[in-house]
């Protein structure tokens, strides 16, 4: 039966042509529209790390101002820690994984090639960097323990700059030049590139992950500093000078991640960061309230605002947008079907129960919204191809659809083509056959 | 004379065709005049003055390789080489480039080690040259001396003692006075840092920022692992001397990275998502009204058709062409109108929403009346086809039986 009226959908269509064109043509571009900015959302709202939602947790402490609370974080809490905090908690052995980290950067060359020299985003870290977000190795490993503490001239390489500079060989034992000291290969990355950078959301999320990966112990040997943001409310001198005073200053640019396996662990966690602060609050420091705050991936996506508010009003001005097409193709598909009433009325005449009068064309106009997600799916690519266009690459790896987001644009647009032929196939389905009948 | 009673009493009859159009021109209207508020806000802001001579400035971040370098030599000599090359203005030192979205902000305070009431800034750090190189315009005081500039090392302390500041800053900080002569500080430290000159107008590295143009300079050199300079070109000649300068500072120095942008592209790149934001709104509004169009075509076609015996017979009873065309005109207003007053409410409703929970700007009246309009005219172009063609069925038709 159910061939039989998608049969007789495509007869009805080709019959009107101008009307089923816009009523397809409505049903597309409000699906067209509505999942360019759907999916751009979607994608950016991606959490890499779900699968260890309930393990891992970003950690906030609250060093900052006595006098106000950090105004640009959401919960008045810096994103970062300082470097005398982070390295007091990387002292705990509670966590199973814990990671300090910041951007770097360093320029790149190799002794003896004539390849022009770089400058490579960095990744200045502590070696359960790897393990904590899943970085799969290609080669070698991460570095030895003690480099997270004293330094050490290891270096892990992305694929991508492995290929650069070793073309893609197994370069683990060789030597790289960064700001022209050498530096040994201790291990290769393979492909890692999650979008948004769950891990470091403070500098652009949609950019692509670091091409290099350095220990953390080489902060006082090398003096470095961040290449991301750099957040203080104290500058007074703290007694020390130069680069120390530096690093032991109240300046926030480290962030902080551990790995909590369960709820014992993290209230052992919890207890111990309490300890901390409070012996810190002895010393003079955290004299605001004490607080502190572990946030689970999914939630850190949120309080750092990577879907902010333009994404928000972009999402609710293309379900609006949907919500008109709908409501015009309400209008057009009554139209239509009541202009076909007559031939509904001698059907119902010749036996055809309401019931089925109502499915045939609630068929047809299903068969509406295939047409029109599948010309719908075009349309969006356009869309997306064009926000490419104008977000000048700060996009090209959010702003494209994958198999989820095409079957959700042919859901979405039967489902938007059902809900609108429901009222006019009831409407038809009622209709009395002896008016027809009469005048026939 | 607009037989509105009778055409009231038809439509009521025929009452879910006729709401459906007015549903669709209320969403319309709710939609679109939200939509131009967040339009006009964000083209305003794109039309900011940067103060600045944009479309002929070149910046310029270069990082050494080795970690022993030079620094404030390697400045002097390509300050001094860039400036003697022909078609260039002037070149000057930088920590940061203008409307990057990247760069310093300080609090800057009016009295010795105090720890409250700073006032915020975007600062640079950077040489006498920089007035000329941006095209800033001095309007009080005067620029800085050559002896007045100071070089340090990253991590040594110690800044700059005197300061020239945006026309906005001095306001903020001086509001019932001039700046020129007052004294800035930061904070725990009693070093009075002079004004020493105003400039009219600086957008600062951020132009996003609610404080944009709040900017301060300082006659300062940080050595320290990279460092960006500005240089600005006589029209017309910047992309020659962007190939020119790639070329000249790696001959000059090979041991370095060097990185060229223009700030035109710099601007379009900090300003996308305003862009974006008014490109798909627009669209959205476009098609929009255009579905909007169609939709109501389609339907005063459909609806005509049905009524086509119903015209034959006024026509037959004496009614003129025009009459006829003139009814579904006026029925069309009705119903748009009835849609818009509807649309207006949404509106208001819709716009609280974007006011308190997407922090948007609120939705002046008279710019909701001209989207109210212009639907209604939209609506009634859209009708006026379909009237015209009703005005064409023969009086014939009455006879006949549908």
């Amino acid at each position: 039966m159910i061939g039989y009226y998608i049969s007789l959908a495509m007869r009805s269509l080709r019959g009107t042509p101008i009307l089923s064109a816009l009523m397809i043509a409505a049903i597309a571009v409000g699906v067209g529209a509505s999942m360019t900015v759907l999916t751009l959302n979607y994608m950016m709202s991606q959490n890499a790390l779900a699968h260890k939602n309930d393990v891992l947790y970003a950690v906030q402490l609250d060093s900052w101002d006595p006098n106000e609370g950090f105004a640009r974080s959401n919960n008045e809490i810096p994103y970062q820690l300082t470097y005398q905090d982070a390295t007091a908690l990387l002292r705990s052995d509670i966590p199973t994984r814990q990671v300090a980290m910041h951007r770097f950067g360093f320029t790149v060359t190799r002794e003896n090639t004539d390849a022009r020299p770089f400058t490579a985003q960095t990744r200045v870290t502590t070696r359960d960097f790897f393990a904590l977000f899943d970085v799969p190795f290609l080669y070698g490993g991460t570095w030895e323990h003690k480099a997270d503490t004293s330094p050490t001239k290891s270096v892990v390489l992305s694929k991508r700059t492995n290929e650069k500079l070793f073309g893609g060989e197994n370069s683990v034992g060789s030597i790289v030049e960064l700001n022209g000291m050498p530096f040994t290969v201790v291990g290769v990355i393979d492909q890692w590139n999650p979008s948004p950078k769950v891990y470091d959301l403070n500098n652009d999320p949609f950019s692509d992950s670091e091409e290099l990966f350095v220990p953390f112990g080489l902060h006082r040997q090398l003096e470095i500093h961040s290449w991301g943001n750099t957040n203080g409310w104290n500058s007074g001198d703290n007694g020390l000078d130069g680069y120390e005073g530096f690093l032991q200053g109240e300046g926030v640019w480290i962030q902080y991640w551990v790995e909590l396996e369960n709820q014992q662990q993290k209230e052992n966690y919890e207890a111990f960061l309490t300890g901390y602060i409070r012996g810190q609050k002895e010393q003079g420091r955290f004299q605001r309230p004490l607080n502190f705050v572990l946030t689970p991936p999914s939630e850190w996506l949120v309080l750092n605002e990577v879907l902010d508010n333009d994404n928000r009003v972009l999402g609710w001005a293309a379900i609006a947008f949907l919500l008109v097409c709908v409501v015009n193709a309400v209008a057009l598909m009554l139209a239509k079907f009541l202009r076909k009433a007559p031939e509904a009325g001698v059907r119902r005449a010749l036996g055809a129960s309401r019931n089925a009068i109502f499915s045939q064309h609630l068929i047809e106009s299903g068969c509406i919204g295939v047409l029109g997600g599948i010309l719908g799916i075009g349309l969006s690519m356009l869309g997306l191809s064009g926000l490419r266009t104008l977000a000048m690459g700060q996009m090209d790896k959010v702003a494209t659809m994958d198999w989820v987001m095409m079957f959700a644009a042919v859901g979405l647009a039967i489902l938007a083509s059902l809900l609108a032929g429901l009222y006019p196939a009831w409407r038809i389905s009622r209709t009395n056959p002896s008016v027809y009948l009469k005048t026939q | 004379m607009f037989e509105l009673k009778p055409m009231l009493s038809a439509l009521w009859r025929n009452k879910v065709a006729a709401l459906l159009i007015a549903l669709q021109l209320a969403l319309t209207l709710a939609i679109v005049s939200n939509a131009t508020v967040i339009v006009k806000d964000r083209l305003t802001s794109m039309a900011r003055p940067t103060g600045m001579d944009i479309e002929n400035i070149i910046a310029i971040t270069f990082m050494p390789v080795p970690t022993n370098y030079d620094m404030a030599g390697a400045v002097r000599a390509d300050l001094d080489m860039m400036r003697s090359m022909p078609g260039v203005v002037d070149a000057s030192v930088t920590n940061q480039i203008p409307v990057s979205g990247s760069g310093s902000a300080s609090g800057y305070f009016l009295e010795p080690n105090a720890e409250l009431g700073d006032v915020t800034a975007n600062y640079y750090q950077t040489d006498p040259n920089f007035i000329n190189t941006l095209g800033l315009n001095l309007i009080q005081g005067r620029n800085f001396r050559l002896d007045e500039m100071r070089v340090r090392g990253s991590n040594e302390s110690g800044g700059a003692n005197v300061a020239i500041v945006t026309q906005r800053f001095a306001e903020q900080a001086f509001p019932e006075e001039s700046a020129l002569g007052k004294f800035l500080y930061h904070g725990n430290d009693d070093k009075p840092i002079e004004i020493i000159g105003i400039v009219e107008r600086h957008l600062g590295a951020w132009p996003s920022w609610s404080l944009a143009g709040n900017v301060v300079f300082h006659p300062l050199l940080v050595e320290g692992n990279h460092k960006r300079y500005l240089v600005r070109t006589e029209p017309g000649k910047r992309d020659t001397i962007f190939k020119q300068l790639e070329t000249k500072l790696s001959e000059r120095d090979p041991q370095r990275v060097i990185h060229l942008e223009t700030l035109t592209e710099k601007l379009a790149s900090t300003y996308v998502a305003d862009n974006i934001m008014v490109k798909v709104l627009s669209a959205v509004m476009t098609l929009l009204t255009f579905i909007v169009a169609l939709g109501i075509v389609g339907l005063t076609i459909f609806w005509i058709n049905q009524r086509a015996k119903q015209i034959g017979v006024r026509r037959a009873l004496g009614a003129t062409r025009a009459n006829i065309s003139r009814y579904y005109l006026v029925e069309n207003t009705v119903i748009a109108t009835t849609g818009l007053v509807l649309g207006t409410a949404g509106a208001l409703i819709i716009n609280q929403l974007m006011v308190s929970e997407f922090s948007q700007p609120a939705m002046p009246l008279p710019m909701l009346a001209v989207c109210a309009v212009i639907l209604l005219a939209v609506s009634l172009a859209a009708a006026l086809v379909p009237a015209l063609r009703a005005a064409n069925i023969s009086p014939a038709m009455a006879t006949r039986s549908v």
